[in-house]
């Protein structure tokens, strides 16, 4: 496409000998990603005067953070464990329903093009989604609370274990698959007993990572309605009540570092 | 000079007289060493490893600072040196490494232009933008050896021999007087490691340059170089012709472990 | 037969881990039974279900391809300018904090604090600090700016750390020999090996930063996100639909193309 519309220059050595160069494609990367630039501070009215004259705000929110509250702690247990809680439920019945939806998007196990195929896009469109707008979208169907959150991350672990899960069973070695296949076990039990043995470690362990990265969604969540600390964070900054929301973030850290230091470990040795 | 030309006259153009290093970790790597090598000789420095071979060629461009004695390059004593005055010495001398030392991720031609880099104006240095002159001498490198076809292709994409190629180009477009190479074709498979040390063979005859290589494989030393020099312990103890050295040599060169070594290279099937 | 045999009795040698970690999993999934509320789903709920369906498969197409400033086209690109000029800015950010926190380069103790910044810096969720930002910046897109800019960070700093401990430092043993000052070496020797890294990287954020993006719009932080709330407040199910269709077609497309690019500039 680009040799077409900048065709490659004919090089004349001394000797006599030519060489086509192809043009560098740098000048136009540069001239776009500066056209895009200039375009993107149009759409967003990006004002650097205004961040010079009222920056000092975001850090003096931050300054009242700063100790944060500690008689706020009692209160937060509850929406914590609500947000793991949330988060672990999640993740666990994505990720053993990933399994089947796995299992019909690997092309070497079925054989039907059409059903990969459906199974493979509900998959990526499911991806696509931000969590936080199917928390929103679950809210009304489900109630605010907490099962509206679960849906959310259900749905999410669903995406994203079932899609590194297709690749891997489609990178496992189909020998004891195809030798009880021929002898007449039926392709579920083949694949139970043959597959899943070699892509288990590797499953558990995205399943983990996983189940990390929604502890911090989590704790969003609330912001749309789906229970968790979320909720207590939009209200503090809300009242600007900006000591409690430092107090919220502390725990938020601490949590999130805890149950990725102890899930760290556990892949590790896994894989 | 045109007095020399019709004499056939040698001229000097490394000279090594009562030379010495020691690294600041005490280590004696060079000592006494007095070495003469005349224009279009073609050189092979061979010994044990760790007998001071690397050390021996790096002290030519300055990469190393001798100790003490006096070395002379194509007329310039190279102790004397400072700063600048390194830096533009150096361009005169062309290098080859064992590892190719090229920027993988980018394509042939601009590794080639690395070589024009000290020349560059300072506009031309903060963009990055070479001449079309350079870019022709670049091409001309590589048509030497024989890959000009290459030049706009990313390096990862090439052989190990290809590779070396390129950093002999790279070198070549430097216009050197002089070629050093330590270990050239230590990484490369029998059949690339021939095909670089043809070239470098042709460079030799045919633009009467300088070449002194250090090598692990006494059967390639002895079959491109005119004259060897052996390196025991950081001092020369064989001086002369190729077709001079016999096994008795080799075995006071490699301390009795010539059968060793030659065994080693069996193994990885490195030989020519 | 036999490699039947040996697949049925094939121990993982992992099999303890499985098991605790499946007997933990196990567990703490029954005690979240407890705590998770089922008892919140409202009668209402398939209802507005069926809506929502309906609204994905009958979609707004006036408002869908609107490219006026109320259009979900024009929210795309806005968001696209959020993302894109917040990768960009994050990204310049992230060099000096990337130089702070390598060891090799500044004394352990400073590195040591600028990570630990930077891990807290990441765990904030993108939402706080958008609502932070509407604070100093107002409601508008430029906010989205800030906010993606600051999340950003952290993350690029550590990949720009990780690409510049990776180096090939062995060009610079050829340089020296061609008589290249160290100012040469690092523009010519270092520069273009790190360029297509640091653009490799860069593509990588701007993808996740694009989610982001959008889901900042429900903070007021400008974006697809705002008209998605108001639509569904307003069950305007239609416009629901069109605004899903239209974020996920982006995501998708944006996605293919960073996987492209960011292969090409790695493999070449
Ligand atoms: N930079 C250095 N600092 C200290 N000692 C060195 C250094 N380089 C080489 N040496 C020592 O000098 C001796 C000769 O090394 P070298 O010239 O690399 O040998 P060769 O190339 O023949 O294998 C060895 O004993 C080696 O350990
Ligand atoms: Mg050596």
């Amino acid at each position: 496409m680009f040799d077409k519309i900048f065709p490659p220059k004919q090089v004349v050595l001394p000797n006599g000998k030519t060489v086509s160069e192809k043009r560098s494609r740098t000048p136009l990367i540069f001239v776009t990603v500066l056209i895009a630039v200039y375009l993107s501070i149009r759409f967003t009215n990006f004002e650097f005067s205004l961040l010079a004259k009222r920056g000092h705000e975001f850090f003096a929110i931050i300054n009242e953070m700063i100790p944060p509250k500690w008689e706020y702690l009692p209160h937060l247990w509850q929406p914590l464990l609500d947000t793991i809680m949330m988060s672990i439920l999640g993740s666990v019945l994505g990720s053993l329903v990933a399994v089947p939806i796995a299992y019909l998007a690997a092309s070497n196990i079925v054989k039907n093009k059409v059903i990969v195929m459906v199974a493979r896009i509900f998959l990526s469109i499911l991806r696509t989604m931000p969590t936080l707008v199917s928390a929103l979208i679950a809210t009304f169907i489900f109630g605010l609370g907490t099962l509206a959150g679960t849906i959310a991350i259900f749905l999410f672990t669903l995406a994203y274990v079932g899609k590194l899960l297709y690749e891997q069973i489609e990178n496992a070695s189909m020998g004891a698959f195809e030798a009880m296949e021929s002898i007449g076990i039926t392709r579920i039990q083949a694949f139970r007993y043959a597959i899943f043995p070699q892509v288990l470690p590797n499953y558990l362990s995205t399943s983990l990572f996983c189940f990390e990265g929604n502890v911090r969604y989590a704790a969003i969540l609330g912001y749309v309605g789906a229970g968790g600390i979320g909720l207590l964070l939009d209200e503090g900054l809300g009242w600007r009540d900006y000591a409690s929301v430092g107090m919220i973030l502390l725990m938020l850290a601490i949590t999130v570092f805890l149950i990725e230091t102890v899930s760290e470990y556990f892949r590790k040795k896994l894989i | 000079m045109v007095f020399s030309f019709f004499t056939r006259k040698a001229i000097d153009m490394i000279e090594f007289t009562n030379v010495d290093k020691v690294y600041p970790n005490k280590v004696k790597a060079l000592e006494n060493i007095n070495l003469k090598i005349e224009k279009g000789e073609f050189v092979a420095v061979i010994g044990l490893s760790g007998a001071g071979k690397s050390t021996l060629i790096r002290c030519i461009n300055r990469m190393h600072d001798i100790t003490s004695g006096s070395l002379v390059v194509d007329g310039t004593n190279v102790g004397k040196l400072k700063g600048k005055e390194i830096r533009n010495f150096r361009k005169k001398i062309g290098m080859i490494f064992q590892s190719f030392n090229l920027i993988t991720r980018t394509t042939v031609i601009k590794n080639v232009l690395v070589s024009f880099v000290p020349q560059l104006s300072f506009w031309r240095k903060m963009t990055g933008i070479f001449s079309k002159e350079h870019k022709l001498q670049a091409l001309t490198a590589l048509d030497q050896v024989g890959i000009l076809e290459k030049a706009y292709i990313r390096v990862d994409q090439l052989s190990g021999g290809q590779q070396q190629r390129v950093a002999l180009a790279r070198t070549l477009a430097q216009n050197p007087t002089i070629l050093l190479a330590d270990e050239p074709i230590a990484s490369l498979d029998p059949v690339t490691s021939k095909q670089v040390m043809d070239d470098f063979k042709r460079i030799n005859q045919e633009m009467d340059m300088t070449v002194l290589l250090n090598i692990h494989h006494v059967e390639v030393a002895l079959e491109y170089a005119d004259r060897i020099i052996g390196v025991r312990e950081g001092q020369i103890v064989y001086d002369g012709s190729a077709n001079e050295v016999t096994d008795e040599v080799l075995d006071y060169i490699y301390k009795g472990k010539i059968g060793e070594v030659k065994q080693e290279m069996y193994k990885e099937g490195a030989y020519v | 037969m036999n490699a039947i045999e040996k697949q049925l009795y094939a121990k993982p040698s992992k099999n303890s881990y499985i098991y605790v970690i499946s007997a933990v999993l196990l567990g703490l999934m029954i005690w979240s039974l407890f705590v998770i509320d089922f008892g919140s789903m409202e009668e209402s709920g398939w209802a507005i279900a069926k809506n929502i369906l309906l609204g994905i498969v009958t979609p707004d197409l006036d408002f869908l391809l609107d490219f006026t400033t109320q259009g979900v086209m024009y929210l795309l690109v806005e968001t696209i300018a959020i993302a894109f000029l917040g990768t960009i800015l994050g990204a310049m950010l992230a060099i000096p904090f990337a130089f702070l926190s390598a060891s090799n380069v500044v004394p352990k103790p400073v590195a040591f604090i600028t990570r630990l910044l930077l891990i807290f810096i990441r765990t904030v969720p993108s939402l706080v600090y958008g609502l932070m930002f509407v604070r100093v910046a107002g409601q508008g897109p430029f906010t989205g700016v800030l906010t993606i800019a600051l999340i950003s960070i952290g993350m690029l700093a550590k990949l720009f750390v990780d690409a510049i401990e990776d180096l090939d430092t062995s060009i610079f043993e050829s340089m020296t020999s061609i008589g290249c000052t160290t100012f040469e070496k690092i523009r010519f020797g270092i520069v273009p090996q790190l360029i297509a890294i640091f653009l490799s990287i860069g593509i990588y954020r701007f993808d996740m930063n694009l989610r982001e993006a959008s889901i900042l719009g429900l903070v007021g932080a400008g974006g697809i996100g705002a008209p998605l709330i108001f639509a569904m407040n307003a069950y305007r199910w239609n416009e629901v639909g069109s605004i899903l269709i239209g974020l996920v077609i982006l995501i998708l497309i944006v996605e293919l193309w960073s996987n492209y690019m960011r292969n090409k500039l790695v493999r070449g």
